[in-house]
């Protein structure tokens, strides 16, 4: 059978109003009260977030920051041409401290 | 602020709750029992209601220090409200403790009349309205939480998306996408019982 769009909404029309049409429960005092008497069973609200809640929160807030920087770092070593084989040996060879230290120890 | 006459304002009442006053929490309970009632009764079984409300009730207590007052209490408790609704579902949908509703060949013939009839004939009769919501519920029961809940803020309630997420906590990317899948399988269910 052709679902018509003519005959999609009527269908809609249809379901729409029955969505609409399920009738609200009335709630007796007695839903009210244990609702309350769980409610005060609970305690006082906490006002403050726990640490936990405020490292969740500051962890948030930091990662756009951290993205960027990371992307940021990225795209410098990128254009730089860094090479860390070769970053590394020029250290080595450069330094005469770490230099004397490895020679002492005979490597 | 409001002077002794007046009814104290939701914010004020909150802050009355947070400050220690339990039992101010009651007159939010009276204010907004039946705007909650209205929303959960929409979205989960008649029986299912009272618990449901019971806990929304209880979950907007325990964040009500996250309550900014940015759009206001009502608008934040109903958000609460439909997430407590789909959070049933989805809970219902792991264990599979409700009986799925089943559909018996009057549907099938009243969904074909409905189909098939190029007269303009009234559906407005109570059988037919208590056919319609069976078959909802029939296709409902079919989907999976997040296609449910979706489809039925954005294509039964007319929600626009905006609202729906806001109302999710969803982004607006993911409840339009969500909403045309949702509706091409209710679709698609609709149509297989035509053709059968």
């Amino acid at each position: 059978m052709k679902w018509l769009k003519r005959d999609h909404t009527r269908l809609k029309k249809l379901l729409i109003r029955a969505y609409h049409e399920k009738e609200k429960p009335d709630v007796d005092e007695l839903w009210q009260i244990s609702v309350m008497r769980h409610i005060r069973s609970l305690g006082p609200v906490r006002s403050e977030r726990g640490y936990v809640g405020l490292f969740e929160q500051s962890v948030w807030r930091l990662a756009p920051v951290t993205g960027l920087l990371i992307l940021i770092l990225i795209a410098l070593l990128l254009t730089l041409d860094f090479m860390p084989d070769y970053e590394m040996a020029k250290i080595f060879i450069d330094d005469p401290v770490e230099f004397t230290v490895v020679q002492w120890f005979g490597v | 602020m409001n002077n002794g006459s007046s009814k104290p304002s939701d914010e004020e009442i909150v802050r009355r709750v947070i400050g220690g006053d339990i039992d101010a929490f009651e007159s939010i309970l009276l204010r907004y029992k039946d705007h909650v009632l209205k929303i959960v009764t929409k979205h989960v079984p008649y029986r299912e209601v009272e618990e449901t409300a019971h806990d929304v009730f209880v979950r907007a207590y325990q964040s009500l220090a996250t309550f900014k007052g940015k759009s206001g209490f009502k608008n934040w408790l109903s958000a609460i409200a439909v997430r407590a609704c789909y959070d049933f579902w989805r809970k219902h949908y792991r264990s599979r403790e409700l009986p799925m509703s089943s559909l018996s060949e009057d549907h099938q013939e009243w969904l074909e009349e409905v189909m098939s009839d190029r007269s303009d004939q009234s559906f407005d009769d109570r059988v037919s309205q208590e056919k319609a919501r069976e078959l909802l519920e029939w296709a409902l029961d079919r989907l999976s939480p997040e296609d449910r809940t979706v489809l039925e803020l954005v294509y039964l309630e007319g929600r626009s998306g905006r609202e729906a997420a806001d109302l999710l906590g969803w982004s607006v990317p993911n409840v339009k996408v969500r909403s045309l899948r949702a509706r091409r399988k209710l679709r698609h269910l609709l149509a297989g019982l035509v053709e059968v």
